[in-house]
């Protein structure tokens, strides 16, 4: 369906009051020069005079099947269906949908209809959020929810009615929702228009650009310091931090380079899975022990550390050492009396340090979920998979996206979904890059585990 | 396939252009002119015999015609269009005898009641109805879904189709005569000659049908593609329906359809677009995306065999046959208008 003669379209959802038609207006007065069709209900207001601008109500049609699935947008289908004889093609059309309305159809559309799948391509859908009202809309609402799961693009609106810390605080957790999506942050929907218009959507790659982290694994732990240290006693101190309470291993013999990194990141989250152990300010840290650092008491907070042999450590703290202003200091020999008897103090520097993406409490029921396998798949075991699961699942998968490395194909599979239909075509020849396989799901309540087992289990 | 003679019964007519997307059109009572409106919004009548440009009207439908229904005793006809308006023209002159305002959506289809007396149009979610110098005459309550086809019954009734439903309207009155559901989007809408028999193609790649004498139903499913394109035959024993790259031919002799096997016309390579039947015999025409017009003489069971064969330049839109049914004109995508002659 992507064929370069096909037309774009863009949905922009978003709750009533989110910006849809700011930003639509926006669009128009930007792209001047473009021929653009804007199909919106009737309670739009869009006031730009050389769009065409077709107002239709939104007509959900169920198939008898009763599958939600098949669900369209008839509106759509009639609308779209006779722009496309006109000769002087539109170059773009933007679908303005309520407040209200659930994507799954509207997306549902272009892969249903042979006719519109056949003159069309769904660019992107652009939900608009507005960032002082939407964690309301995502408690009341499973429209709301559903409009950040479908999103190629989150337009994080009206910033300037909300503080930094809690903007950050919504867009972790709309990150959490969908992380496939783009988020970009507005006080009056003023987004370049290139952030929305022409993404490509289903370009992974520049997905994945976008974003490196994206399909990290993600580690009980924030951050990680790696000390040299020499024998003698230190003080890991930590000040005032968002938590009343840290957990921490510190690991032995650490490297520096990424791969030692990484070794010591894979053993740490062994030792994570073990319960922690309560260490209080004075008391002494164990090297090589899960310890949660307690923090609740006012002002610095001192922990001990004795060395005995010259040793590298990583520190790998459950958040960021910025955020409890984490020191670590050499202290003499002398354990510290309570008369003050004189001590050298001095800072040790961070030799190596490092962030990870880190596990979010995953408070909402939506989530994402990316794999990413290399090697080569087998196109019947990947089809039974996919097939099964979609037949079982395709209800709670509003869209999946991603590129497979087929055995006995030179060039990479793409694919694109909504709910249980999948749309798929080789694209550009592998060449030189590694194969491998990366996929992205984004639903409710999925099951990350079977679903990687599941696909594991097709390759050759 | 194979075909004896490439062309078949078609024989070499005429053809001229409109200036865009040949929407609609059709032939006057006789056959002396061809009407044809276009996604421009333009009107063109063209002499039935040569071909001849009679008059061009263009840009009278802001946004493109719609629709084109030919009034079935008088040189008439009537253009409906996305500026929300029907056009009552005069075949000859090209004169617009009545400018009717329906409404503010598009007015997506229209048709005059069998005996010229009622013209329909229908607007988004209601149908509305003129009487013979224009005048309104009723216009319906909302339906459930905007109106996504129209037919008069022989027997005087309007139907119209739309999601989950046929509604059956008197005439006169536009009180609601009979309801007959579905639910599934209903995306096309043919009445059997004698008015009993309703069918519809559904978005769900069926075809589902009711005999209004019994509100009994039926459904025939498995079609790859969605039935935009169904045709009675006059004498109501055949029914052609596209949703596909095949055209199925279902017959109603006996205690047909129900168990038996259909026809299938295998010639197509794309989607069947278009689908007419000759006013006499057995004759269907069939258009498809590909751009190929097939005519195929059927029997009554509904099986049959090509009979002609011939290409335009683009997507079929739509076929009509001249009422003598010796000639048959295509509308395609690109504009053109190919008219061929038909022999016996």
């Amino acid at each position: 369906m992507d064929t370069p003669r096909n037309i774009p379209v863009t949905i922009l959802t978003g709750f009533l009051g989110s910006g849809k038609t700011t930003l639509l207006n926006r669009i128009l007065r930007e792209e001047h020069g473009k021929r653009i069709a804007v199909v919106e209900n009737e309670f739009g207001e869009v006031g730009i005079d050389q769009a065409l601008v077709i107002n239709a109500d939104e007509e959900i049609f169920e198939m008898s099947n009763g599958c939600i699935c098949c669900t369209v947008r008839g509106d759509l289908i009639r609308v779209l269906g006779n722009l496309m004889k006109r000769r002087d093609k539109f170059d773009y059309v933007l679908v303005e949908t309520t407040g209200l309305a659930d994507p799954g159809p509207v997306a549902q559309t272009f892969f249903m209809d042979d006719e519109i799948r056949a003159e069309y391509a769904l660019d992107g859908i652009v939900t608009l959020v507005d960032a002082a009202h939407i964690e309301q809309q995502l408690g009341r609402s499973d429209e709301s929810t559903e409009q950040i799961a479908f999103a190629d693009v989150l337009v994080l609106n009206k910033t300037d009615l909300v503080h930094d810390d809690a903007l950050d605080g919504l867009e972790a957790r709309l990150r959490d929702m969908n992380r496939m999506a783009r988020v970009v942050r507005s006080k009056r929907a003023e987004v370049p228009v290139d952030t929305v218009l022409n993404l490509g959507a289903f370009d992974l790659d520049e997905v994945l650009g976008r974003r490196p982290t994206f399909l990290e694994p993600e580690y009980p732990f924030e951050w990680t310091g790696v000390y040299s240290l020499d024998v003698g006693r230190y003080e890991l101190s930590l000040d005032d931090g968002p938590d009343p309470s840290m957990s921490l291993v510190v690991v032995p013999d650490q490297g520096t380079d990424d791969a030692a990194l990484r070794e010591g990141a894979e053993w740490c989250v062994r030792r994570y899975a073990e319960p922690a152990d309560l260490v209080r300010p004075g008391d002494q840290i164990r090297v090589g022990e899960h310890l949660n650092l307690e923090l609740d008491s006012p002002g610095r907070k001192p922990f001990f550390l004795e060395v005995d042999t010259p040793v590298r450590v990583g520190v790998f703290t459950q958040h960021t050492a910025e955020e409890f202003d984490l020191q670590l200091t050499k202290v003499d020999g002398a354990t510290p009396t309570a008369n003050g008897a004189p001590r050298t103090e001095e800072a040790v520097p961070v030799e190596v340090e490092r962030t990870w993406v880190a596990q979010h409490e995953h408070d909402d029921e939506v989530g994402s979920i990316a794999i990413e396998v290399e090697g080569d798949v087998d196109p019947d075991r990947l089809n039974l998979w996919l097939g099964q699961l979609l037949s079982e699942r395709g209800v709670d998968i509003f869209r999946m996206k991603g590129f497979i490395s087929l055995a006995g194909e030179s060039r990479r599979f793409v694919f694109q979904g909504v709910h249980m239909l999948f749309d798929g075509q080789p694209d550009r020849p592998w060449g030189d890059a590694p194969r491998r396989n990366q996929l992205v799901f984004i639903g409710r309540n999925l099951d990350e585990p079977s679903m990687r087992q599941g696909f594991e289990a097709c390759l050759t | 396939m194979s075909v004896d003679r490439p062309q078949g019964v078609l024989r070499r007519g005429w053809s001229a252009e409109v200036g865009d997307y040949a929407i609609a059109g059709g032939w006057t009572r006789r056959g002396e002119a061809l009407v044809v409106g276009d996604a421009a919004g333009g009107v063109y009548a063209f002499d039935g015999t040569s071909g001849a440009t009679i008059w061009t009207q263009r840009e009278v439908h802001e946004g493109g015609v719609l629709a084109v229904a030919m009034h079935p005793n008088r040189p008439e006809f009537a253009t409906a269009g996305q500026d929300g308006r029907v056009l009552v023209w005069s075949a000859a002159d090209g004169r617009v005898r009545e400018a009717l305002d329906v409404g503010n959506g598009w007015v997506e289809h229209a048709a005059w009641s069998p005996d010229g007396t009622w013209l329909a149009a229908s607007c988004s979610r209601q149908v509305h109805t003129y009487g013979p110098d224009g005048e309104k005459a009723w216009q319906s309550d909302d339906h459930p879904s905007t109106v996504s086809a129209i037919a008069w019954s022989s027997t005087g009734d309007l139907a119209t189709a739309c999601y989950g439903r046929v509604t059956f309207f008197d005439a006169s009155t536009g009180e609601v005569r009979q309801q007959l559901e579905w639910m599934g989007s209903l995306v096309s809408l043919v009445l059997s000659p004698d008015g009993d028999i309703v069918v519809c193609g559904s978005q769900d790649n069926s075809v589902h049908f009711w005999r209004r004498s019994t509100e009994q139903d039926s459904m025939m499913s498995g079609y790859p593609a969605k039935p935009s394109a169904l045709a009675f035959d006059d004498s109501g024993t055949l029914l052609a329906t596209g949703g596909g790259e095949e055209v199925t031919v279902w017959s109603f002799q006996g205690s047909g359809p129900e168990g038996t096997r259909p026809g299938v016309m295998e010639h197509h390579v794309e989607n069947v677009t278009a689908l007419a039947f000759a006013r006499r015999g057995m004759r269907l025409a069939s258009g498809a995306r590909d751009g190929d017009v097939a005519v195929w003489s059927l029997r009554r069971d509904g099986h049959g065999d090509p009979i002609g064969v011939a290409p335009v330049a683009d997507v079929v839109g739509d076929l009509y046959w001249r009422p003598d049914g010796r000639a048959l004109a295509a509308l395609d995508a690109q504009g053109g208008v190919t008219v061929w002659r038909v022999s016996k």
